[in-house]
This record gives C-alpha cells, sequence and structure tokens, in this order.
C-alpha cells in the first residue's frame, strides 16, 4: 500500500535530483552502433514502441532512501564509465559490479551479496560474470567497478555458469517449497527460474538434518534449506557483532548454528530471518500464518522507543502477522530490533485494554464510551483551571497538539509537562534544538568522533547501537563512551571513561573545563567520580576531530545538578564551533518514544510550540509541581501513554500524589499500576499499527504513522477522544479526520509550518531542513557561566547507586509470546567481582539493598566491567512494587548491600 | 409451366392458367386429408415403442463424463489417512476467481493431520464464485485437491455454497455416474 507511494516519491525525488544537477539521465544507455541519427521518418513509423521504465537506480547520484544530501564525511565518489553487456553505463567509482549494473538496467543473481552486512565475501558463486581481459569468470559482488570496464553477463560461458551455480546450491537443497514459509517471496525460486537450467541430474540423496530446529523463541531453523551464504553469520559477527552465530562442521555437514548449541539471544537476532535468501531462517510467530498473495504490506513508523524505525506490518484478515522493517537509510539503515519485531503479538494479548473503563467503587469496570467520555467531561468541567496533563510515549504530535489545545482553551489550565523533572530554561532548550547544533543519523555515521554520554544505546535507542558499531567498523570512527554503568559498546570504543551513576553533568564540565579552562579538571573530575585522565582523553578527541558527535542522553537532566548538565553541554558545542561544522553536533536521546516531538508542539508548561515563548504571564507546572500540588492545587490528572509510577523518577511521590487526586483520567494500553490502581476513567489507547499521526524523531525527522490494520475491540483514535471530550466542555476543536490535527499543527507550530503528509510521505521530513526552520526563536545566551558542579557522595563503605532500565520492559514485551522469556526476570543488581569479594556474595546469591527510606531484595549479578564501588539496580519494573519504590524514593545515591 | 412452354398462348397475352385438382374421391379424399399426420404419427408411435429417453432428474442423475469439472474434493492417504493438503495455498495464487481461503497451522508431530510440516488449519472454497476452471487442480503439488463429477450445486443461502475443509473431504452422499463407453 505505502509501499507503493514511497516507490512513486523515490522516483520522483530521484528524478529531482537529476534535474536539479542539470545532468542528462544517466540511465538512457548509449549503445555503439546504434547512436546514429534516424534520418528515415518510415523507418521510425514502424519501429515498435519500447517501453521506457526509468528505474531509480539508473540515476547515478541518487541517494539512499531518506537521505536529502550525502553526510558531510563521506567521501566524493568520481562517476566513471564502463560497459556492460555492449551498453556504456555510468557508475560511481568503485562500487560493486552488481550494483554498477543496475545503472544499465541488468540484473545479476546474488545469494550473499548485501551491501548493509559491509564488505562482499563471494560466498554463492552466483554473480559470476565475464570481464574483458581477466581469463576466469569474476564474482561482480566483489569486483569494484573501474573506468572502461567491459563487462559481458550474457555470455554462453556465463550463462553455463550459472546455470551450474544453482544446480549446485539445489544438489541439497529439500525443494519442499509447498511446506516452506519464503515459498512466494524466495529468492532462491526467482533465481531458480531466472538463471536455471530447469533440469536436475541429481539421482544421489540429498543431505539431512533434523528440522526444523529453534534456534530461539523467535527463530527457527531448517539447515537442510540453507545454502551457506553466510549471510546470518555476517550480520552476527559484523553487524550486531554479537559473535553468537557460526558457521559449524565442513563440507556436506556445514550447517549454522552457535558454538555451543545454545539458543540466539540477542536486541537485533530478528533481523537474520529477512537476511536469509532462503527458507533456513524463519520467524516461529509468522511459521504458516500467510502467503506471500494472502497479504498486504503496510508501511508506518514504529513508536517504542525514540528510534522510530520505518516499519512494514504485514496484514492478513485486519490483523498484523509480523513486522518488517521498511529501508530508511536516514533513520534505521533497514535494521529493526526484536523488540519492535515481535512487539505485534502482544496487541492483540488479552492484557491490552480495549474498553473504556469506569471506576466504580474500587473496580475498574467496561464502559460504554458515552457514559465515560460524559464522566470523564463531567470531572474535567469540576475541576476546570485545576487540571493538569501529563504525555509521553507514543503520544502523537497531533494528541499532544490537541490535548494542548483541549487544556489552554477548553479548561484554560496551562498545567501540561511531557518532561519529567523541572521546568527547562528556554534558553537552553533554543540552544539545544539549533538546526546548526543538531545532528542527523546519517551524520552520526560519518562523524570521525562521537561521545556517548550518560546513555545505554541498546536499551535506549537500540538502532543507534547498530549505526555507532557501523561507524566503528567501517568508516574509522572514533567513539568514547562515557557512562557509570558499563555499555555493550565498551569492545568498540577508543575510550571508555566512567563516573558516579547521575554525575554525566559534572563530567560534563569537566569535560568543557578542560576544553576552555572555566575550571579545575582535577577537582571537577574528582567531583564526578571520574579519572582526569579520562576527562582529558575525551576532550582531547572532540577537539581533535574534524566532526564531533556528542550522543547525550535526556536522562542527564534529571539530577539535583538542574540545568547546569545541559548548559554545559552549550557551552561544549560552542568550544568545539560545532555550529559551524558540517556533520557536526548534538543529538539528545530522548526517554520517550516522541519525547522531542511532544516538547516541539509545546507539550510544556512554560514553552511555546515550536519552542516560542509560553503565555505571558501564565506559566503552567511541571509534572515535579503538578505531583506536589495533587490533590490541593490540582484536582484532575489527564495521563496519556504514561504512568508515572513507574516510569518517573520519584515514583512514590506520584504514587502518593495519585491516591490524593479526585480525578485521574488516562489513556493506555495496559493496566500499568497507576492506571489500575488510579484512574478513575481510562481510555484504551491506540497501538502502532492502528495509529494516524505524526512523530519526530530524536534528529528532528517528522515520520508519518499511518493506519494499516482496524482499531482492536472498541478503540477509537486518540484525537477523536480528545475532540469528544472537548465538545462536552463545549470547544469544537475542529478535527474530523486526523489529517485535520496535523494541518493544525503545520498552521501553529512555527518550525513545522506548512508541513504536509504528502511532505512528509514515507521516509519523513527533517524540519532542519525546511525554510520554516529558521523560525525557531534564538535564544537570548547560547553559553552559560556555571558554577562548580556538585561532587558525588563518597560511598565510605556503601555503595554508589545506579539504576538501569533494560530494553526487554514494557507491556509489549512480557505480552508478546516470542519476547516473553526475554523480559528482565527477577530483580538482580549488578556488583563488581571486587564489592562482591569484599560483601561475600556471588552471582546469584540474594542480597538486601538498604537506603534511608526502605530496603528490597535483588540477585546479584557480577559483572567485571563494573567499577568497584558503584552498584546498578534494574528499575523496570511495571508490577507496580512497592518495596522498590520505597527504597528509591528520594532519589537515594548510596546504598547498602547486605548478605 | 407446360402451357407457356407450349407456345399456346403468347407471351404478354392477357391469360391466367388455372391448375385444378382433379375431383377428390372417398379414399382419396381422406388420405390427402390424414396423410401426412399419419406419417408423423408413425414415428411418433415408433419412439413410444423404444421406450423413454428422459431422464428423470432429480430420481435420476445425468452422467458426466470422466474428466467432467465438478464440485472439488480433497484426499487423504488411503494408508496413513492423513491429508495429502499440506496448506500450501498454491491453489488459492493460482485461483482466477479468487474463491480459495486457506489458513495453515504448525501440524503436531504427536497427532499430525497432514504428511507435511504443516496442514491446512483452515481450507475453504466458495463455490458460489468458483469457475471450475481446474487450476487449483493443476497448482496441488500433492494432488490434493482434485475437481469431482458432483454438480448439484444449488442452495438456499449464499454462506451455504462455501465449502468448508470437512465438506471437501467427505464423500458424496450420491455419487454422480459417469458416461459409459461410447454414450
Amino acid at each position: 500500500m505505502n509501499d507503493d507511494v514511497k516507490r512513486d516519491e523515490a522516483t520522483a525525488r530521484a528524478g529531482d535530483v537529476a534535474d536539479q544537477s542539470g545532468k542528462s539521465s544517466v540511465g538512457e544507455t548509449v549503445r555503439p552502433g546504434e547512436d546514429n541519427v534516424v534520418t528515415d521518418q518510415a523507418a521510425v513509423a514502424i519501429e515498435e514502441p519500447r517501453l521506457q521504465y526509468q528505474s531509480p537506480f539508473t540515476v547515478v547520484d541518487a541517494l539512499p532512501p531518506g537521505y536529502t544530501k550525502k553526510p558531510a564525511g563521506e567521501p566524493e565518489r568520481k562517476i566513471i564509465s564502463f560497459t556492460i553487456d555492449g551498453a556504456e553505463v555510468r557508475a560511481p567509482e568503485g562500487i560493486m559490479l552488481v550494483d554498477a549494473a543496475k545503472y544499465g538496467g541488468v540484473e545479476i543473481p546474488v545469494f550473499c551479496y548485501e551491501p548493509k552486512l559491509g564488505a562482499p565475501v563471494g560466498a554463492c558463486r552466483m554473480c559470476l560474470v565475464e570481464i574483458e581481459g581477466i581469463p576466469k569468470l569474476q564474482t561482480a559482488c566483489s569486483t569494484p567497478v573501474r573506468d572502461g570496464m567491459a563487462v559481458i553477463t550474457k555470455s554462453p560461458r556465463v550463462i553455463e555458469a550459472q546455470n551450474g551455480v544453482v544446480e549446485f546450491i539445489l544438489l541439497n537443497h529439500p525443494l519442499d517449497c509447498p511446506v516452506c514459509d519464503k515459498g512466494g517471496e524466495c529468492p532462491l525460486q526467482d533465481i531458480s527460474y531466472g538463471w536455471g537450467s530447469g533440469k536436475s541430474r541429481t539421482t544421489e540423496p540429498k543431505r539431512h538434518f533434523e528440522k526444523p530446529v529453534a534456534l530461539s523463541d523467535g527463530i527457527a531453523i531448517d539447515r537442510e534449506r540453507c545454502i551457506l551464504c553466510y549471510r546470518c553469520v555476517r550480520f552476527s559477527q559484523e553487524v550486531s557483532e554479537d559473535y553468537q552465530l557460526v558457521l559449524l562442521d565442513r563440507g556436506a555437514g556445514a550447517h549454522v548454528g552457535t558454538f555451543d548449541g545454545s539458543q540466539y539471544i540477542a536486541p537485533f537476532s530478528g533481523n537474520v530471518i529477512e537476511l536469509c535468501p532462503v527458507g533456513a531462517l524463519t520467524s516461529r510467530a509468522y511459521r504458516f500464518r500467510a502467503r506471500p498473495w494472502d497479504i498486504e504490506q503496510g508501511g508506518s513508523v514504529c513508536t517504542l522507543c525514540p528510534a522510530q524505525c520505518n516499519v512494514s506490518y504485514t496484514v492478513r484478515d485486519d490483523k498484523v502477522m509480523r513486522t518488517l522493517a521498511r529501508d530508511n537509510n536516514a533513520v534505521d539503515d533497514g535494521w529493526l530490533c526484536d523488540k519492535g519485531r515481535f512487539a505485534y503479538q502482544a496487541w492483540e494479548s488479552e492484557a491490552r485494554i480495549t474498553t473504556p473503563l469506569v471506576r466504580q467503587g474500587d473496580k475498574l469496570l467496561p464502559a460504554r464510551w458515552d457514559h465515560a467520555l460524559d464522566v470523564a467531561a463531567a470531572a474535567l468541567k469540576k475541576s476546570g483551571e485545576r487540571t493538569a496533563a501529563l504525555a509521553g510515549g507514543a503520544t502523537t504530535n497531533e494528541e499532544a497538539w490537541l490535548l494542548r489545545r483541549l487544556m489552554l482553551e477548553g479548561l484554560n489550565s496551562p498545567h501540561i509537562d511531557s518532561r519529567r523533572g523541572g521546568k527547562l530554561s528556554l534558553d537552553v532548550a533554543r540552544t539545544l534544538t539549533q538546526p546548526a547544533l543538531t545532528v542527523s543519523v546519517p551524520d552520526i555515521e560519518w562523524a570521525d568522533a562521537v561521545l556517548v554520554l550518560d546513555s545505554e544505546p541498546v536499551d535506549d535507542m537500540p538502532i543507534l547501537d547498530l549505526r555507532l558499531r557501523k561507524g566503528v567498523r567501517r568508516n574509522g570512527m572514533k567513539l568514547a563512551i562515557a557512562t557509570p554503568r558499563p555499555s555493550s559498546l565498551d569492545a568498540n570504543t577508543a575510550l571508555v571513561a566512567r563516573y558516579a551513576p547521575g554525575y554525566a553533568g559534572a563530567f560534563a564540565q569537566a569535560v568543557q573545563a578542560e576544553l576552555d579552562g572555566s575550571g579545575d579538571v582535577d577537582d571537577y573530575a574528582a567531583r564526578a567520580g571520574a579519572d582526569a585522565a579520562d576527562v582529558r582523553a575525551v576532550a582531547a578527541l572532540l577537539k581533535g576531530a574534524e566532526r564531533p558527535v556528542i550522543l547525550w542522553s535526556e536522562r542527564m537532566l534529571y539530577t539535583t545538578a538542574g540545568a547546569a548538565p545541559a548548559q554545559a553541554l552549550c557551552n561544549i558545542a560552542d568550544r568545539l564551533g560545532v555550529g559551524e561544522r558540517e556533520g557536526a553536533g548534538l543529538m539528545q536521546i530522548p526517554i520517550q518514544a516522541n519525547g522531542r516531538g511532544l516538547r516541539e508542539v509545546g507539550f510544556l508548561p512554560n514553552i511555546g510550540p515550536g519552542l516560542t515563548d509560553g503565555q505571558p504571564g501564565r506559566t503552567g507546572m511541571s509534572s515535579d509541581e503538578i505531583a506536589a500540588a495533587l490533590g490541593s492545587d490540582i484536582s484532575a490528572l489527564i495521563t496519556v501513554n504514561v504512568d508515572p509510577i513507574v516510569e518517573y523518577p520519584n515514583g512514590r511521590t506520584w504514587a502518593a500524589a495519585l491516591a490524593k487526586a479526585p480525578t485521574v483520567i488516562a489513556f493506555s494500553t495496559w493496566l500499568d499500576p497507576a492506571t489500575a490502581l488510579h484512574a478513575d476513567v481510562v481510555f484504551p489507547a491506540e497501538v502502532g499499527p492502528e495509529k494516524e499521526g505524526t512523530v519526530t524523531h530524536p534528529d528532528g525527522r517528522i515520520q508519518r504513522l499511518r493506519q494499516t490494520v482496524e482499531r482492536a475491540g472498541e478503540v477509537n483514535a486518540g484525537w477523536w477522544v480528545v475532540g469528544e471530550l472537548a465538545k462536552r466542555l463545549g470547544l469544537d476543536l475542529g478535527v474530523k479526520i486526523a489529517n485535520q490535527a496535523t494541518a493544525q499543527i503545520a498552521a501553529g507550530v512555527p518550525i513545522y509550518e506548512g508541513i504536509t503528509t504528502t511532505e512528509i510521505g514515507g521516509t519523513g521530513v527533517r524540519w532542519q531542513e525546511r525554510g520554516a526552520a529558521s523560525n525557531l526563536p534564538a535564544p537570548d545566551a547560547t553559553t552559560f557561566l556555571l558554577e562548580a558542579p556538585p561532587a558525588a557522595p563518597q560511598p565510605n563503605g556503601r555503595l554508589r547507586l545506579g539504576d538501569f532500565k533494560s530494553l526487554w520492559s514494557g507491556g509489549e514485551v512480557v505480552n508478546a509470546a516470542t519476547l516473553r522469556a526475554l523480559a528482565s526476570g527477577p530483580r538482580r543488581v549488578e556488583l563488581s567481582p571486587v564489592d562482591g569479594h569484599r560483601l561475600g556474595v556471588a552471582s546469584g546469591d540474594t542480597v538486601t539493598l538498604k537506603t534511608e527510606s526502605g530496603e528490597l531484595s535483588a540477585l546479584v549479578a557480577l559483572r567485571d566491567a563494573v567499577p568497584a564501588g558503584a552498584a546498578f539496580l534494574m528499575t523496570d519494573e511495571r508490577d507496580g512494587n512497592e518495596a522498590l519504590r520505597a527504597a528509591l524514593a528520594g532519589a537515594p545515591e548510596l546504598i547498602e548491600v547486605v548478605k | 409451366m407446360s402451357l407457356l412452354t407450349d407456345n399456346l398462348y403468347e407471351a404478354g397475352d392477357d391469360v391466367a392458367v388455372v391448375q385444378r385438382a382433379p375431383e377428390p374421391g372417398g379414399a382419396t379424399g381422406f388420405y390427402r386429408a390424414f396423410g401426412e399426420t399419419l406419417r408423423g404419427l408413425k414415428t411418433t408411435l415408433g419412439r413410444f415403442v423404444e421406450g423413454p429417453v428422459t431422464i428423470q432428474y432429480p430420481e435420476e442423475k445425468t452422467p458426466v463424463y470422466p474428466r467432467f469439472r465438478g464440485r472439488h474434493k480433497l484426499h487423504k492417504f488411503e494408508d496413513t489417512d492423513l491429508e495429502k493438503c499440506v496448506g500450501c495455498s498454491l491453489c488459492a495464487a493460482a485461483c482466477p476467481a479468487d474463491c480459495i481461503r486457506v489458513v495453515a497451522a504448525d501440524n503436531d508431530p504427536d497427532n499430525p493431520t497432514s504428511a507435511g510440516e504443516r496442514y491446512a488449519a483452515v481450507y475453504e472454497i466458495n463455490l458460489a464464485r468458483c469457475i471450475f476452471c481446474g487450476y487449483c487442480e493443476v497448482a496441488c503439488p500433492f494432488d490434493a485437491i482434485t475437481l469431482g463429477h458432483d454438480y448439484e450445486l444449488s442452495d438456499y443461502n449464499r454462506s451455504d455454497l462455501i465449502f468448508t475443509k470437512d465438506m471437501l473431504l467427505a464423500e458424496p452422499i450420491e455419487r454422480t455416474p459417469l458416461r459409459r463407453e461410447g454414450e
């Protein structure tokens, strides 16, 4: 459905590029001997009309999907010309012949070649071609094209070789296409038809393996069908770098598996299903669900984390059957994490809320929409100005925009927030949003130095992890990781810096001090609990780089240091001069999937849409203030896709505050603690494939969600519910379809001015690259004078407490059959072996953790890389654990571990 | 005509030639009145003796040729009693009328339904849509579906024309007779 649109747009864009550059279309190939001017009119008349199909590949300077310009660091490629099957074709120098041939409209069959996997290996031999001057046939996938090369792909020699290779590949292939899940979308089927001889001479028995074997909960492997192309092994070894899949044994016995036969469990394991060119690796969840002719593909965007990967939902009988990655190199590079891939199962689970619920006594009971809306509207009418609203998670820009209007215009209340602490200062927000200071995702890949500050990419924004690995492995990126907890990227880094949990701001100030001498580096490093040598090394790395990039977590803003960490980042950006450098800059990794979009449409108490000034004299309360005022100055709270008890750091405060709130109205997918215990009215929220609207990627790319299946049960669109509530409060929001809300945003948010869903298209558009970006108000100050940062407390026998949240958390994980086993089991605390030895505990022991406010028990996990003196507690439970919240009340920095 | 050719009268003369039959007698008259009718009756009476050729449908069924394409049948292996169909959906892909719906499922190895890894959990043919082209039979890699000889497919309700797997697997209640050699 959407893919067609996408393709059209890609073609149109490719055409535009060619027009703008003033080059002749390179697709029209010049055939020697055919270039005579036709003089005979009659000959023209009888010539058969040729189909003019312009493949997007035939434009030499076409950009990958999603790209609007070449990343600054990517080297230029010379355009050369070579001959393929007698036609002269122009192509960028050095690309592989397989790709170069496409510029001439020639298809060379491949199995193992996949540019996303990096350097070609030439394992399958399917791409053999003849090159003039080279006596033997060459693999087109691993031969770079050179100027003047003459390539023949259709000579009898090549055809014989292709037939031979297909015959060899089919030698042990079971040909069980009728029962194979890949049937109908199988490259091996296509290539056997297109390039095989159509006959088999084999009479010997074929190789047999036990089949199908579960490689993991998500993947089944059928080793008989495997053609040993190495794609999955290369993905595991060179892209996700989990080093689990290997090729075992030799000769006819060779097969793919994990070395010790254990399950293949990795955050990106599902990608091998899509990579497999035969039916050897198949999705167990999709097993036998549908055939390619039974299904429709619907393109949308995954909103489970800020990475906002582009996905394509496979739909049969109005049900999502599987999720595939949709190539958008500017966002996800064509990969998808397992959470995004298998979360669709959760949306059909019993646990999901699919009807409106209204509290009666201490029970939430299903209600009719009219009744639920009436109850909610009556409560809102009563509380009026004393209403507050929180939004988070996958809330779209449209929902946030309409809810903001409902609050400001319908209830006259400015108390709206999408952050989880105090207010963000306008200057800092504007400085960090400056287009010149923001990097795009492709820029990260080509940056020569990247600092990851206070974030574990694989948990916070998984697909970024692959991008960083790619940059390090292929583009010579130097990576610095500065986190309190050991990161999975540590092995790829040029340097690793550790500091006390929660003191990223002090670390940033120390780096700033090293860059501009604004303070004593040794003192600041000590305050951050970091090694001064690490700070100096980080500063030197950033200073020495041509295109430095800093990826920092929004979490940095929610510490006792207030705005200082963000201000330090502004200062560092200024000292490094990233504003003037192409391809250099900062990127915030938000905590919530559409965090950036919510803030940019103005879902903040003190900042208007597009970071304009808030209404004069009408500054609302931030989420912290709302929590404090709930029950007194605030009498009704609306939560949209957010559960403050579980998600916000001060969960216990929120639990107490919500208990005092007369009215809580929740838009929720799951019965999370705040919803289950405190909500008076619950509106069922839409999930990914049911949603229509736009979201904003952390790099400013506005992307479009498109509805692909009917909403489950009685679920209604979020914008509709907000509109109905407004109607009952006497306000007409003027929204009858989702697009009208988008149009309101285009008119009301200056930096998104004039944006349409057509312009957003299938791959999104970065607002920084549009003319309307100049509507961003200039900050009064871009650098800030900072005081010395607060010092991290000395442990004195106790341990510094840090927390972490695994990727495998949330309703989408525990309710999806494939992911359930990964859901982070019993609560664990990570300790260094040094502390483990000192305390006399080993991995798997249960210990008691004591803080000033409470205690709780956890399983010990000793990790070599954890710095001595620190303990990291997993906090991603959604079951409303009272002991955990009590222990963490008041954000304790030190913790005592007792055996 | 002979009068004209005999030149008794000149052409162009104002003469009308009238031919008259001889005056009718007894037997000749009767013959002339009923002769043709009797000839017809002879044929009729002759067939009367031969006996009836009409087929007394629905008490009696019209036999069909062996390659007649009627209602579909799904088959089982005779020895193992497993379904031949593995739910590959190739019939659905080949169907020009889009009247076949297959939903496959994982075969339980301990209690298999079909002989393969998968089986058809749902197999439906909408006979109101089917054009009896036989492409499904051609497409089937396991000879699991064939077009049978049943042609009595009318019903009172459209939804009753959607034949489920059980209906397609079951033997028809009454067999449709085949035409004999040379018939």
